[in-house]
């Protein structure tokens, strides 16, 4: 399968990302294209996250960081100077490693606030069938219809994990982050988010960051392998994992690495 | 500017700036006139000439600086084996019920209102004072320095310390309760891993935290110096320069209190006054940015 | 290491035990003793004039001019503190890393410490001798100063609770600066920050040295209006213990009375509802 700019939702060129004078990301050049499940994977401090927070600007959140190089969305490149973040973000979901709804927020205050804050719908008609369709969405509905003015604190993990994406979706993202989703979710809620993620993965292009290499294989179509800020390997999940080019990326798969 | 917040909330912070800037102005402005006159000796000498002609006037707050630092030592006498002793008990002895009233009484007596201190002080505290400490310490040691003077009337730097040492007992309790109850517990588990007693390890925690108690000590003294209607009712103002504690006297600010209101009718006495409030300024600010720098180094030596 | 040796050891312990829980207990035998004492002294005095105390002026025996003195300077004071005190107190949370930012905070900090009696004379030399008179507005003024560092300290440290994930997330959808603080996290912190503004408010509620050049006390008339001398109950008792008279004198221990349940009636619920205050 031969990939063209067209197809890309995402492209790097020579990103390179520093902390205060420590480089994390050294020069990656790197191609996620459109409706399918991302994942980058690597052991803990490799740079994933790092990376994960570029594609939305969100590092600019953090003293001390510096980008060089371009990150390409959709053809376009966000750190050009012209480019507000703001823009950029409203289109680029984000799931947390932490299952983050606003603890002073209702469940539907939560799905709501991004939609009605942002402006992007006229009337309350309209913000009831947006927060409806995002918890449908992100197979939330069912389990919470009843009872949308109670807080998050009484949801399970992965109830919460489920109330974010349907926090990210509501804005009808094109892209949607994911740092670690399941990190702080327990096997049942892993295997919901997983299950939903296949769904997802349609209409939306998923970009999954995991420190495990059995998640990656169960649920991404592609798969890069981040070690020490540098990409080792990238392709087809099934070729990466069944065929690695690299020592390095075998070791990484079969649990012989970090 | 994209950052439209800093825009909204740049008006308050320049605000603020403006105001700090202008209040050392004030201070600095209205006291150059007794500089210009007097020189240093308005700190360096005891005297209070307040005359109607202008050229008789002559200022001196020597002894309301002696009686700011004396009273103030002697509330650290009394505030710092109180406070010590408490944090040790509320973090190691106490049940976890009792820890949380203990905790609460404190911050309740730290925030009561000063003029209640003041109130008790003079009608209750000082009388006692006088009845049974200061009479008989008169009575029988008045040979040493510190007890001959008289007490006429327990109004005296010895009350205002004490009462000022029942004021910073919990602020200074605050300080030092949280800095042992920093301490990482690895070392607590190190202490008594040697087969020590509670007192043994006491004994080597209190050593670890010995600077938090330094700076919980400098900090209650420059809360103590700067209290002002509690220890005016009840220092007797008087203008002192002695060791005697039953002597009544003045501070900065019961100086200020007690003078301020008719300083207008003299041609300098504001401006000395504004001096003295310069001073009383210096001495807080200097103690409370050693005690917080000595706090702040602390706790990020703790928290590696 | 012998029997004997151990025995001494738990003795040591024991007596060690005794003289910390004795100086514990100590410390806090004038607290019980002010409250008995103001409560002995003070409540005579309320029974004896009902609520005549309460509501009168001086000359009725009563003390109302004195606490609608203090209510009005706390709500003006908070009014001219409250606004300044937030902004700069989440400017302080907002940017704590630029130069701007750290002098803030040292600002604040340093403003914490200010012994209240110099805001008082600073007030007083620049808004009660060009106005010509003490005024509710000169006293507010100075409670203003006083209060404001503490709220705005108190904000900062609220949203400063607030973990870093949430401010993620609230970036994370595209809104801007404005609404991820205003709308998202300044709600998040709300009871912190209602914390702060209620100590701040305890605080002033309470200050006497601040009031003594700027408020001027008023004690026979009610609400002159903001450019007239104004009473408060601190300011009240602080001149009453001054007079000789024994009647005065006993007005005081009234006024203090009132003055305490205020506080408590303030300070208690806040300090249940929250762990840790910094006074």
């Amino acid at each position: 399968m031969s990939i063209t700019s067209a197809d890309l939702a995402i492209e790097t060129v020579r990103l390179k990302i520093w902390y205060g004078d420590n480089m994390v990301i050294k020069g990656i050049n790197l191609k996620i294209p459109k409706n399918v499940v991302f994942a980058l994977m690597g052991p803990s401090g490799c740079g994933k996250s790092t990376l994960l927070r570029a594609f939305n600007r969100l590092l600019e959140l953090r003293e001390n960081t510096r980008v060089e190089g371009e990150v390409r969305l959709f053809g376009k490149n966000i750190y050009r100077e012209d480019v507000d973040p703001i823009e950029i973000r409203k289109d680029v979901g984000m799931v947390f490693q932490y299952p983050n709804p606003f603890p002073h927020l209702t469940i539907y205050d939560n799905v709501a606030i991004g939609v009605k804050l942002n402006g992007l719908v006229k009337n309350r008609e309209e913000l009831d069938k947006r927060v409806e369709w995002a918890l449908k969405k992100a197979a939330l509905w069912d389990e919470v219809k009843d009872r949308l003015r109670d807080y998050p604190a009484n949801l399970s993990g992965g109830q919460r994990q489920r109330l974010v994406i349907a926090r990210a979706l509501a804005m009808k993202p094109k892209v949607l982050l994911m740092d670690e989703p399941t990190a702080n979710v327990d096997p049942v809620g892993t295997k919901k988010i997983e299950e939903l993620l296949f769904e997802l993965k349609q209409d939306y292009t998923i970009v999954l960051v995991t420190h495990s290499p059995a998640q990656a294989a169960r649920i991404s179509d592609h798969v890069a392998f981040l070690y020490l800020g540098e990409i080792i390997e990238v392709g087809p999940t099934r070729k990466v994992f069944e065929n690695p080019e690299h020592e390095l990326t075998e070791k990484y798969v079969t649990g012989a690495l970090g | 500017m994209r950052d439209r917040l800093k825009l909204i909330l740049f008006p308050a912070v320049i605000f603020v700036f403006v105001l700090f800037a202008l209040m050392l102005g004030v201070y600095f402005y209205n006291s150059m006139p007794i500089f210009h006159r007097e020189g240093l000796d308005i700190y360096l000498k005891n005297i209070w000439n307040a005359a109607e002609e202008a050229e008789k006037e002559y200022y001196g707050i020597l002894a309301a600086i002696w009686g700011s630092v004396y009273t103030s030592l002697v509330a650290l006498i009394i505030a710092l084996p109180l406070a010590t002793a408490y944090s040790i008990f509320v973090v190691d002895y106490s049940p976890k019920k009792l820890k949380n009233i203990l905790i609460i009484l404190s911050d309740v007596m730290a925030g009561l209102p000063t003029i209640i201190y003041g109130i008790w002080g003079v009608f209750v505290l000082a009388p006692l004072l006088r009845r049974y400490i200061m009479q008989p310490l008169h009575d029988h040691f008045s040979f040493i320095p510190f007890f001959s003077y008289p007490p006429l009337s327990g109004f005296s730097y010895f009350s205002a310390g004490v009462l000022l040492g029942i004021m910073v007992t919990p602020f200074a309790s605050a300080i030092i309760r949280e800095a042992y109850q920093m301490i990482p517990f690895t070392y607590r588990e190190a202490a008594y891993s040697l087969g020590t007693t509670k007192l043994e390890a006491t004994k080597i925690l209190l050593g670890y935290i010995r600077p938090a108690i330094y700076s919980g000590t400098i900090l209650a003294f420059g809360r103590a110096v700067g209290e002002t209607a509690a220890v005016s009712l009840i220092i007797g103002n008087t203008f002192n320069l002695t060791l005697a504690l039953f002597a009544p006297g003045y501070t900065i600010s019961s100086l200020i209190a007690n003078q301020f209101g008719n300083a207008f009718i003299y041609s300098y006495m504001t401006s000395a006054l504004f001096a003295a409030g310069l001073a009383l300024f210096v001495i807080g600010l200097a103690v409370n940015i050693l005690g917080i720098h000595m706090l702040r180094r602390w706790e990020r030596n703790v928290k590696l | 290491m012998s029997s004997y040796d151990y025995s001494t050891r738990k003795i040591k312990e024991k007596a060690f035990l005794l003289i910390v829980a004795f100086l514990t207990f100590t410390m806090f035998i004038p607290l019980f003793h002010i409250f008995l004492t103001v409560f002995i002294r003070g409540f005579p005095v309320l029974a004896e004039n009902g609520t005549k105390f309460i509501t009168g002026t001086f000359q009725d025996g009563g003390i109302g001019p004195a606490i609608l003195g203090t209510l009005m300077l706390v709500v003006l004071a908070s009014l001219l503190g409250l606004p300044v005190a937030l902004l700069v107190g989440i400017y302080a949370y907002e940017y704590p890393r630029s130069n701007i930012g750290k002098i803030t905070k040292a600002i604040l900090q340093i403003m914490l410490e200010f012994p209240t009696i110099l805001v008082g004379i600073f007030v007083m030399q620049i808004l009660v001798f060009p106005m010509g008179s003490y005024s509710a507005l000169a006293g507010a003024l100075s409670l203003a100063i006083i209060m404001m560092p503490y709220i705005a300290v108190y904000t900062t440290e609220a949203l400063r609770q607030i973990p870093f994930t949430y401010r993620e997330a609230a970036f994370g959808m595209g809104l801007t600066r404005i609404k991820v603080v205003f709308r998202i996290l300044i709600p998040m912190a709300k009871r912190g920050i209602l914390t702060g503004v209620l100590i701040g408010i305890a605080k002033v509620a309470g200050e006497t040295a601040p009031l003594l050049f700027t408020a001027g006390g008023a004690y026979q008339t009610y609400y002159q209006g903001i450019t007239k001398p104004v009473g408060a109950i601190p300011l009240l008792i602080y001149q009453l213990i001054q007079s000789p008279s024994n009647e005065y004198h006993e007005i005081a221990w009234g006024a203090s009375l009132v003055l305490l349940i205020i506080f408590l009636a303030l300070f208690i619920p806040v300090r249940l509802s929250l762990k840790e205050v910094k006074l």
